[in-house]
């Protein structure tokens, strides 16, 4: 039943959206068909509809767009747009000049510039035709407006507008554009790059790349002849980042709960207190704690010391765990991955505490009296209110955790990088490690081996798993929408 | 009388149990900490191994540690970070409050739908779009460079709206109603009657967007990647002192790095969790 509700709404809101977009089409369609002459001519030139209603300022902001938008496209975009489906073809060259007399590179294409420029043109056409749009609508409201006889704003009322009615503009264009700048288009850039062979052997400007189709996602599934390590590294650290993500959710989750009702007992002397040295864990930035435990469990560390002296390095030597002469806490695989969740677990209680202690000071206090009145025992209390509580107003964050921590860079690479080396040949073979997250791999992938086409291929596979846990938690989040059952 | 004697016994002990069990935790949870602290103090340079506490005490390193040589620049690497973490500030707060006030006071026909997008766009994380952000600052020449570093921490800080427009939220509109009767226009009421309401939740949004660049790896990492010392941030900095190269020479400065860089940055985050529970709380009273 609940399914079938969210399913309903996720509908809803796709229809919504198909439904804004045909009214917007039908708007325009009616602008034109009904139209006077200057309305008409401002599909042709945008300032038209403005300059036929005495807006000659607007009107010459307009048409200096459109210039823009002209020059945009034959000036810079045609450079690069029309060499999309290949990528570009001449390599660079040197070649002697004999006006010169220099040894010079030839007009050579870059195909990154052409992949990002490319890119960079569809957007802003795209702007630009929904200004188009826009443009010939507002040509059309002017129209009528002037034929019912009404006030025609000047350009002072305009501006003043933005400060009023459409103050929304003013305040959202500046992070919209950066949000679209820094996070859509890279992601659009990323889905591309996937399809490509851009690599060590294929780096612009001195080598071009081109489509590849899907050869990438070939390989990673273990099909390509060439690359089957790369399947059989993509199978183990997808594993291994889902076990992660799992162990890493829930002892944190539980742990932060366990200690927040702990701290918040009525029998606890000095709260504050404690709670501030829970807190001083998470105040110190991450690259020093994470560091710095590193250090504190390295094979010739303080703690191998500690442990060889009291004879646990010698005891777990006689049961087998350890064929060396000290522990590998963050060395050998087994032994790191428990270390990682554990050193995780130190990390990342404290957080769970202070959201924990949140929620728990808004926790209704009648439902506790009442229980206590009628007799509850403490754990009773915290078995039938005080958890269920939590869990429905922390669940669906719960979801969004896991995502979380499928990204959980810094514990990963600050605990294991170069600290971790891997004995696993075929592993070696492709970069990975036992321990690395597919985000850990792919940023080893970018930085050291300049493999762009698989990272990218990988973070799209990540893009694809975060998508369906953001799925569920949204529609988890629809289903909670029952805010009134606490209040 | 005996019983209730007993009674009270059973709970004192009962109370001793639990505050000796915090204890206990707490004591774990410190031990780094107090590892970190006590290793600074040593007046050997490379790693301890033998003993927890050091052999020697002294403040040589810290000594050291503002006499710059080629590797450890620490006082460039604070103004570094300093300098990014104003600008990431200024841009980021704006940007948050912005995006904040539109979305809860402002009654537009795209809220929702861009509202939504918010939503599916904060739950795929900024780590996926990282390296094509690399590519493109790459091609623009601003990898090593602060403006491409302050873009990538405050271009898309707009998406973290959510805190500051819960609270917005429980400001009474009848504030806005009343100010816009008397004639004043949305931006005085944005900036004269909302924001001065509205102290805990700024003070929250300068501060966290002030300790964001001081707590980032990742992308200083990969764009200041040039391996000049001069130009790294205190994370990339004192990440380098533990090369395997460099350890048995620069760690205990690694150490007494970290706690003068810890020190300011506990003092922020604690204000700020202060300011975030007023919010919270502040918020609920009035709504």
């Amino acid at each position: 039943m609940a399914k079938k509700e969210s399913g309903n709404v996720i509908l809803a809101a796709v229809r919504g959206f198909f439904g804004a977009i045909g009214g917007f089409f039908s708007s325009f369609g009616t602008a034109v068909a009904k139209g006077d002459f200057a309305t008409k001519l401002s599909l042709l030139w945008l300032g038209a509809g403005y300059a036929r209603r005495r807006q000659y300022v607007k009107a010459v902001i307009m048409t200096v767009l459109e210039a823009a938008v002209i020059w945009f496209t034959f000036g810079f975009a045609l450079n690069y747009v029309p060499k999309f489906g290949t990528l570009g073809t001449v390599e660079p060259e040197v070649v002697f000049n004999i006006e010169t007399m220099q040894n010079e590179y030839n007009d050579f294409d870059n195909s990154f510039q052409i992949l990002l420029f490319s890119l960079f043109s569809f957007v802003v056409w795209f702007a630009a035709v929904i200004v188009w749009m826009k443009n010939v609508m507002n040509a059309y409201e002017l129209q009528k407006k002037a034929e019912r006889g009404e006030h025609i704003n000047t350009f002072r009322e305009d501006l003043h507008s933005y400060i009023e009615e459409k103050f929304h503009i003013t305040l959202l264009t500046l992070p919209v554009l950066g949000i679209v700048v820094f996070t859509f288009i890279p992601i659009l850039l990323l889905i591309f790059v996937a399809f490509t062979n851009y690599d060590q052997n294929h780096m612009p400007p001195s080598t071009l790349f081109t489509w590849t189709g899907l050869s990438n996602f070939l390989s990673l599934f273990g099909g390509g002849g060439l690359t089957v390590t790369f399947g059989y590294a993509f199978v183990r650290v997808l594993g291994w980042t889902l076990v992660w993500a799992f162990f890493a959710t829930f002892t944190t989750y539980i742990g932060g709960i366990l200690l927040s009702v702990l701290l918040n007992s009525r029998k606890t002397r000095l709260p504050k207190l404690w709670r501030t040295l829970f807190i001083v864990t998470i105040a110190v930035p991450q690259f020093v704690s994470l560091l710095l435990v590193r250090n504190f469990f390295s094979n010739g560390g303080i703690v191998n010391t500690i442990c060889a002296n009291i004879g646990l390095t010698g005891f777990l030597r006689n049961i087998g765990l350890v064929s060396t002469s000290y522990i590998p806490f963050l060395s050998a695989p087994g032994w790191a991955h428990v270390m990682i969740i554990l050193i995780n677990i130190w990390i990342g209680v404290p957080y769970q505490m202070l959201i924990a202690t949140g929620v728990l000071m808004n926790l209704p206090t009648d439902q506790l009296e009442s229980a206590r009145v009628d007799g509850a025992r403490p754990f009773q209390v915290f078995k039938s209110i005080t958890m269920p509580y939590l869990l429905f107003v922390t669940g669906p964050a719960l979801v969004t955790d896991f995502v979380k921590n499928i990204n959980n860079f810094n514990v990963i690479y600050l605990l294991t990088e170069s600290v971790y080396t891997t004995t696993n040949q075929a592993m070696a073979n492709s970069q990975a490690k036992e321990v690395d997250l597919l985000v850990t791999w792919l940023f080893r992938l970018t930085q050291d081996y300049y493999n762009y086409k698989m990272a990218s291929a990988i973070g799209i596979i990540v893009f694809v798993i975060c998508a369906v846990f953001t799925l569920i938690a949204f529609n988890s989040m629809i289903k909670g929408d029952r805010e009134g059952t606490y209040q | 009388m005996e019983k209730k004697m007993k009674l009270k016994e059973n709970r004192t002990s009962s109370i001793v149990l639990h505050n000796l069990l915090i204890a206990v935790l707490a004591f774990i949870w410190l031990i780094p900490i107090v590892w970190l602290l006590c290793t600074s103090f040593s007046a050997y340079s490379g790693m301890n191994t033998s003993t927890f506490f050091p052999k020697e005490w002294s403040v040589a390193q810290y000594v050291k540690l503002f006499h710059p040589d080629t590797v450890a620049q620490f006082p460039q690497w604070f103004l570094n970070t300093f300098v990014i973490a104003c600008f990431t500030c200024v841009i980021s707060t704006m940007f948050v409050l912005m995006v904040a006030y539109a979305t809860s006071v402002m009654r537009f026909p795209m809220r929702k739908p861009l509202m939504n997008m918010a939503v599916i766009l904060n739950l795929f994380p900024g780590m996926l779009a990282m390296i094509a952000v690399y590519f493109t600052l790459k091609s623009f020449n601003l990898t090593n460079s602060y403006v491409g570093l302050i873009m990538v921490y405050s271009a898309s800080s707009g998406l973290g709206y959510l805190i500051a427009k819960g609270f917005f939220d429980t400001v009474p509109r009848a504030l806005c109603e009343a100010a816009r009767i008397d004639g004043c226009s949305e931006a005085r009421i944005f900036w004269q009657v909302i924001l001065p309401m509205s102290r805990p939740i700024v003070v929250y949004t300068v501060i966290s967007s002030f300790l964001g660049p001081w707590m980032d790896f990742v992308y200083a990492k990969m764009i200041l990647n040039a391996g000049i010392s001069s130009k790294y941030t205190v994370a990339i900095g004192l990440y380098k002192m533990l090369d395997k190269s460099l350890i048995n020479s620069y760690f205990t400065q690694f150490c007494a790095g970290g706690v003068l860089v810890s020190i300011p940055i506990s003092v922020l985050f604690v204000i700020m969790q202060r300011f975030y529970v007023e919010g919270i709380t502040g918020g609920a009273v009035k709504g």
